[in-house]
Order: C-alpha cells, then structure tokens, then sequence
C-alpha cells in the first residue's frame, strides 16, 4: 500500500526528515543459496550496443531543421563586456541571440548570460545559427569589447583578503585542549590538493524542442527528472508539459546535474528561435572552464594519541576555494567520522576566487578530505613506531562519531584485513628493503574509506509483462555508465524466477512518469534497486494468483523457477507462457518502491586501498604497480560491473593522486591547459594491476536487498594510499597532489 | 566544396562537403554514422578513431579530401549488434567499457593492433592503446579484452 511517510533522507551526507511516498518492500529473500541470478558474472545487457556504434547518445541526436548553438565566452577573469545584438540578430541564418540583454534567462536564481563575467569562461552570449557560416559571420557582427578588471585566482591572497563564498563554519564536540593533553605524540601537517576537472568524454549537450506548449529536451545528464523541475520552473510551465530524454550519454562523475547550463541555454534559445530545434555541444575547451571542477583545497591537522595509537583529539582547518553557493564540500568529514575520537575540533573556510564555481566531482570533499586525513594518519603511525594499519583498526568503531548513531553495518576491519591479505602487506618493510633489479624503490601504502551510499525513497518502478512471457523493467533511471540496468534486469529475473534473456529495462525518459533519483551520492542501486524487486514481486502475485486459476491450483502451492509455473508437490509444470499466453495485446503490470530508511541508525560504505608504487628517486617517476581494493557495499549484485566501478573509481583518484591539475596562470586569471592534452588524465599505460574484493555480506537493514551504492567508494583512498605507499618506499612524504616528480625531488632535496 | 569519393565499411560512397570539413564530420553528419564520436575535436582522446586503408586514424583531424579514393572503416563497420565481431564480443565479456563514449575508438585503435600484432604482450596492448583515453577507466578490461581476443584467435 502505497502511503506518505516522513523518512530520513541523506543526499551527499546531507540528512533531511521527509515526506515521501513509499510502499512497503516484500521480506528480504529468505535463502541466499537459491539465489540463480543475482550475485553470479553477467555482460552488462548494453554491451552490444555501445561496442557496435549502434548506441544513440545525446550527442548523436538531430532533429529536422535543427539549428547550432554557439555560445560566447568571456576570455577573461574579470570584465565589462558589450555587444553588438543587433548586428549579430541582422546576420542571415541569425535565428536566436540570447544575452545579459534579455530578463528572465535563469538557471535556478542566476542569470546564465551577464554583461560583467566573472570568470573566464563565463557565457556572454548564446546564439542559435543555421550553419558554421552564418556562426562566424554572427560573432564577427556580436563584436564583443571587453574592459578587464581586477580579479583573485590565487587562494591564499582570496584567504589573507577574507574573501568568503560562505560564513566559515566550525564543529567541535568534546574538548579538543584536554584530548591533546592527553595524547602521548602529536602530528602536525598541510595538504593540499589541486582542482581537478570532471572530463566526461561526452561533452556536455542538449538538444532542445518547443512543440506548442511542451518542451521536448535530450540532455547529456545525471538526473532527468532534476532536469524536467528545473525547466518547468524555468518556464512557469506544468512539468507534464516537459518531456527529458537521456537514453545513453557518456559520463558525467558529478559535472551534468539537473538540465546543466547546456539545456537551458538550448530550451531558451529554442523558444527564442519560434520553437525550432536547437543543439548545445561543448567543445574541450569550455569542458575545461565552465563546467565545473573539484575544489582545490588546503588542510592543516593537529592529531594526538596515546601510545597504544587510540585517537584522543584531531584539529583541523579546512580551506576550499570557490565552492558552490549553498553548498560547503564535505572536506572534514572524514577525520570527524573514519575513525573512533571524541574530541575533534574542525573549520572549513570556504574562499571566492574569480574562477568557475566547482561542483560535484565524484566523492565531493570526502576524496579530498580524505587524502589529508589518511596521510595523516600515516604520519601518525610512523611517529608512533606503529604499523599504519593496526593504527586503523586500533580506532575502529561501530558508532557514527557525528550522530551518535550506530552504522546500519560496518566490516571495514573485514576490509583492512583482506586488502592486507591480497597485497602482501606482511612482506611490505622486505618489498621495501630489498634492492631491485631496476633499481626502483618499492613499497606499500593503505588508506580507508567512509562514504554514505545508503539511498532512499523515493524511487519507483514497474515491471510489465506481455502475451510472450517477455518482461519490460520500467524505471525513470538513467544509466551514465555504472551498469544499473543490468543489475534491474537481475533483480527481476531473480524475483521472477525467469531466465535473464527474457528481461529488458528502459530507462532515461521522463514520459514513462516512473520517478527514480538523480544519478548521484551511490544511490541509484540502493534506491532503485528494491523498488524494481517490489514491482517484479508485485507482477509475479497477479502471475500466480492467473496461474492459480487457469491451472485449478491454489496460488500459494506454486513457485515460478526457470519460467515455469511449479507446484510444490511437482505434479504441475507448465511454461508461464501457458498463462501469458492467453493475455492478447494486454499487459499484467506490477508496480514497486523503495521503503523508508531504517530509524536510528546510520547507513554507509567502508573500504580499505593498498596500492604498491615503484619510485625512481632520481627521477621521480612514480609507477603504481598495484592497487587493492576492499569495498563493503552490503549484497553485491552484479559482479562484473561492480568491478568495472571500482577500477575506474580507482583510476580517477591514481589520475588525482600523480598528475591532474588544472592550472590557472596567476597573471591572466585564465586556464592554462584547457585541453586533453596539456591536462593530463590517466592512458592505458598508466593503468596498475588492479585487484578487487568485496565483503558481499548484505546489510540486513539497508533495504530488502541489503545493499548500498558504489559509484563514490573506490574513489576515495586511493590518493592517500598512493602518497602512503611513496613515503614507505622513500621515506618521501609529499603532502600536495598531484605528486609530481617536482614535488617529490622538492621533498626528497629538503 | 570539395568533391570526395573512398570506401566506407565495403560500399562506395561519394559526395560534396564544404571546405574544411573532417573525416569525422562527414561521417556522423553526412552519412549518418554517429558511432564515430568527436570528445575533443582537436586528435587527443581517440574516440574518433577510425580505419584508413587499415591504419588507425583520428577522423577529427583528418580532412574528408584526404580519404579519397581509401578504404575506411568505422565501428559499424565491424560489425552489428547482432554478429558482433570477436574482439567486440570480448569487451562485451569482459564489461571492457561504462559509459561506452570511447569504445568505437577503443575497438578499432584494437583491431588495428590485432591486424599488425595477432598475439600482443600485455605491455604491448597497454602502449598501443595509450592513444585512446577513457575517464571512465576501463582500461583494464580493456586490456583483458583484447588479449582474450588474441587467444581466441589462435585457438
């Protein structure tokens, strides 16, 4: 029965009480022997699809009589600008031109467009055109004239000017001053780390359509139904009048929120240009400066703790450059909750620099936080004589240190233990004493991981099957690359007791009306998941209860196995087609939700990364030969694509760990490698050996399902674990990212 | 305009583009032949890649005129969804993509390694895939892919 339920909800480690809608999920499944489908190695169901080129992502899709969109930016950090509207409106094949000029082109409360841009990259003008042309002669005529003015890119004069994008904010519990009275060592260190920009191969696009009074938008994005409120509210329209279609795209890692600039700029200039279609397609460059990036930061810790190694305070400040408004990156999260202390003192300052905002980037703030805090830890450990990981799991505890809250289910020590176990950690000091043949220096570093990853309600599906025995799985997801549909598709054929070729899911349309949440924060799985196996449970009771009658049988004696209708006594068997059969052109529909979140307790995900790093200090090249990873996401369901997640989560933090950083030149305020080329993201060569474990226990109160997401975790310890295993290795500690061979022969020459 | 006439996945093909045009335009937006995808447009990620008279090139640096009268291959020349070929099928095995943006050019920077080097060392595979970037980080199934290819291949 469907009800309105006040629920704790957490986006991002933002916890709200709710109403939302939400049915009751079926018991968990009783006997995890009999499982036949989920859990077990399945190609992700789009395969075929994306390999053959027959795949249709946004950038792909043309409309008739579509028009190109050029948007202007601004090449400076700070400036006036004018324009010739006008003459650029006067241009043959000119259909729209959209800027600061015109009211009401808003995304959320801003003006999209401004006539004094503040970062460069800013979008002045928009334009809708007929053909390359008609673009160039446009811009030509736009003419813009821009007057610079002064600008700050630089963090620490935004800090010594007090220039806050937010009030700091400050969180302390117990008494930081006694807790470090009591400690028997103290470590005190910076870290920073360095912009790092999303990079989604798919640039972000949109191609929007007005038809009478409903607007038809493909958008490259992480969540269609953000997408459909924000442009009805854009438009003061009924969001049924909105119809948002994103059927493949190509990644986003947290950059294409909502209906992104990209979309709205579209819709605007669509409506602007009488409704015909128009395309927004970023190049790299704008990729590279307008569309987001992950904060740079500074952290400086003060830890103390007792010779045993227990945790008796932690201190720390934060700074962040340029967070979004509304919205302070979670840096100092994890040294408040990783591990057992009572008394943390923590402040995050968040700066305004005349760069583009940043925004979310896989783990926002946690990655970041993490890779301080871990390499602290680290510090900490050698201070006390002590090995990093029985550091780790000396503080280990069961207790949300935040909330007070016990965690739902924890086994990061299950994780520390294993990840030990597979990459040799007891040969570690012998890998690092020994000489190599390539004289290369090796050794092993660790880190753990705290990230939520619980989901929740709202989240909606339904499961239809036809006269064929043939099931549709209907979700209002969208599948950025994670393999969700795949795991749908399991769920399904799991509590359907159907062979998996006989299950298909659509996803990536708002018109079907099934909500699901936006593809963020790990929770499409948790939240989707069960309401997909609350909808096929539905759909197999109306299947038996038919099967009941047609067979003479009471629905209770029958089980579906393998696509058969099978009385528990054995004397029936009959294909389900028998029954499905009969129904025509009708549909039997089954329809599911995810229920409310468990009262009092804490839902999240652990892991622990052991990465091994082969140094040349004369170089400082620095090669990572392997990484480790130990997640705990609860049930595992798809394994083949669960791996797929942990090694490119691994990857992005290998990238962020020894060579991404965007570069803003200090004299110009502007991006300096605005490129794939000069930006250096990891190649096939860079890639270690990459070794992944899960728990795979389910979380008994984590839904009916019992799992949690995965998009964020294998992210997270990576860097640290990486900086860890160089200063084993060395003796090196770089407390910047990315670890440069500069920085490391900066360090090693200290 | 210019005048272009070559090959394309084994049927003639002839037409006009405007000057300036790339292979990669003239394939997705003349033809119709989106699975050649344009990530960067300036010939540094490899999703464009595409086979010239069986070398890997990147079509979006590649003026249409210069394919004229060559054999080009692109992914749907491969093969379809449903007679995939043997290299497609072992990144399907072996979920050597996520998002799947890059895997066109991913599978044909692959088939011309395989064409040249039947039986590649892991390393080899590492460096001559390095041309094609993927941000999602497929790069190890990837790996398995086309070394499972290879091993089919021989068999």
């Amino acid at each position: 029965m469907a009800k309105l339920q006040k629920t704790s909800v957490e986006m991002e480690g933002r916890y709200e009480d709710r109403w939302v809608l939400v049915e009751d999920e079926p018991p968990a499944w009783e006997d995890e022997r009999e499982l036949s489908v989920a859990g077990t190695r399945v190609a992700r169901l789009t395969g075929p699809r994306r390999v053959s080129g027959a795949a249709r992502y946004v950038s792909d899709v043309t409309l008739p009589a579509m028009l190109q969109a050029v948007v202007v930016r601004s090449p400076h950090a700070h400036a006036t600008v004018e324009l010739d509207i006008d003459a650029a409106r006067a241009v043959p094949g000119v259909h729209a031109v959209l800027s600061a000029a015109d009211g009401g082109v808003t995304q959320g409360e801003n003006p999209i467009f401004t006539s004094e841009p503040a970062f460069a990259g800013a979008p002045v003008a928009a334009l809708a055109c007929e053909d390359d042309v008609s673009a160039r002669a446009a811009l030509a005529a736009l003419a813009p004239r821009y007057a610079q003015l002064g600008f700050v890119v630089d963090p620490a004069r935004a800090l010594a000017e007090q220039r806050f994008q937010e009030d700091p904010v400050e969180d302390e519990s117990g008494d930081v001053e006694a807790g470090m009275a009591a400690a028997d060592a103290i470590v005190e260190a910076e870290y920073s780390t360095s912009a790092q920009v999303q990079h989604a191969l798919e640039p972000h696009c949109a191609v929007a359509q007005w038809l009478g009074d409903e607007l038809h938008v493909h958008v490259s994005t992480q969540g269609i139904w953000d997408a459909r409120a924000q442009l009805a509210r854009a438009f003061g329209l009924d969001p049924d009048r909105v119809h948002v279609t994103c059927e493949y795209m190509g990644g986003g890692f947290g950059a294409k929120q909502g209906p992104t600039t990209e979309g709205l700029i579209a819709a605007y200039l669509s409506r602007a240009a009488a409704g015909r279609a128009v395309r927004v397609f970023n190049d790299r460059r704008s990729e590279a400066v307008a569309t987001g990036h992950r904060a740079q930061t500074q952290q400086r810790y003060r830890i103390g703790a007792t010779k045993d190694g227990a945790l008796t305070a932690i201190e720390l400040t934060s700074v962040i450059a340029n967070p979004m408004r509304g919205w302070i990156n979670p840096t100092t999260i994890p040294a408040r909750t990783l591990y057992r202390c009572a008394n943390v003192r923590a402040q995050a300052i968040p700066l305004r620099i005349d760069v583009e905002p940043s925004n979310a980037f896989r783990a926002p703030g946690i990655m970041e936080g993490t890779f301080g805090y871990e390499s602290a830890l680290d510090e900490l450990a050698a201070l006390l004589e002590m090995d990093p990981l029985d550091l780790r799991r000396a503080n280990d505890v069961d207790v949300d240190q935040v909330s007070g809250m016990p965690y739902s289910a924890k086994n990061l020590s299950a994780c520390i233990d294993r990840a030990a176990e597979l990459a040799g950690w007891a040969g570690r000091d012998a890998l690092r004493d020994r000489e190599h043949a390539d004289g290369r220096q090796r050794g092993l570093g660790a880190a753990c991981q705290i990230w939520w990853g619980g989901g929740g309600p709202p989240a909606h599906a339904l499961v239809r099957m036809g006269h064929d025995g043939l099931v549709t799985v209907v979700t209002g997801a969208q599948d950025i690359g994670t393999g969700v549909t795949t795991a749908f598709a399991m769920v399904a054929a799991e509590e359907l007791g159907l062979p998996l070729e006989r299950v298909r899911v659509e996803v990536g349309s708002t018109r079907y009306g099934v909500f699901a949440p936006v593809s963020g924060g790990s929770q499409t799985m948790p939240s989707v998941a069960p309401a997909v196996r609350s909808a096929a449970f539905d759909l197999k009771g109306k299947l038996l209860e038919l099967a009941g009658d047609v067979f003479e049988v009471s629905p209770d004696d029958l089980l579906i196995v393998d696509g058969e209708f099978v009385s528990l006594d054995g004397a029936l068997r009959e294909p389900v087609t028998e029954v499905t059969g009969k129904l025509g052109q009708a549909q039997l529909v089954g329809t599911g939700s995810r229920g409310p979140n468990p009262d009092g307790m804490r839902v999240n995900t652990f892991g622990c990364q052991v990465a091994q790093v082969a140094v040349d200090v004369a170089t400082g090249e620095i090669t990572v030969e392997r990484i480790v990873a130990v997640h705990d996401i609860g049930r595992v369901i798809s394994p083949l694509q669960a791996r797929s997640q942990v090694e490119g989560g691994v990857l992005q933090g290998l990238g962020f760990a020894l060579m991404e950083q965007r570069i803003v030149d200090p004299t110009t305020g502007t991006v300096v490698n605005a490129n794939l080329e000069d930006y250096k993201l990891p190649t096939h060569a860079d890639c270690p050996e990459i070794v992944v474990d899960f728990i795979d226990k389910p979380d008994p109160n984590a839904s009916s399902l019992g799992l949690k997401g995965l998009g964020e975790p294998p992210i997270v310890p990576t860097a640290p674990a990486i900086a860890n295993a160089v200063f084993h290795a060395t003796g090196v500690r770089v407390r910047s990212s990315p670890i440069t061979r500069r920085r490391f022969l900066e360090e090693r020459a200290r | 305009m210019s005048e272009v006439a070559f090959t394309l996945n084994g049927r003639a093909w002839s037409g006009t583009v405007p000057e300036g045009t790339t292979l990669a335009e003239l394939l997705r937006e003349d033809v119709g032949l989106t699975g050649t995808k344009i990530a960067c447009a300036e010939g540094t990620c490899g999703s464009c890649t595409v086979l010239v008279d069986g070398r890997a090139v990147l079509s979006c640096i590649l003026l249409a005129p210069q394919a004229e009268g060559c054999e080009v291959t692109t992914i749907e020349g491969l093969g379809d969804e449903g007679s995939l070929s043997s290299l497609q099928r072992a990144f399907v095995e072996e979920d050597a993509l996520q998002c799947g943006f890059c895997t066109g050019g991913q599978v044909v920077s692959a088939t011309a390694l395989l064409a040249a080097n039947p039986h590649p060392t892991r390393d080899q595979v590492r460096y001559a895939m390095s041309g094609n970037l993927c941000r999602c980080g497929a790069y190890p199934g990837i790996e398995r892919a086309v070394l499972r290819a290879a091993e089919e291949t021989s068999a």
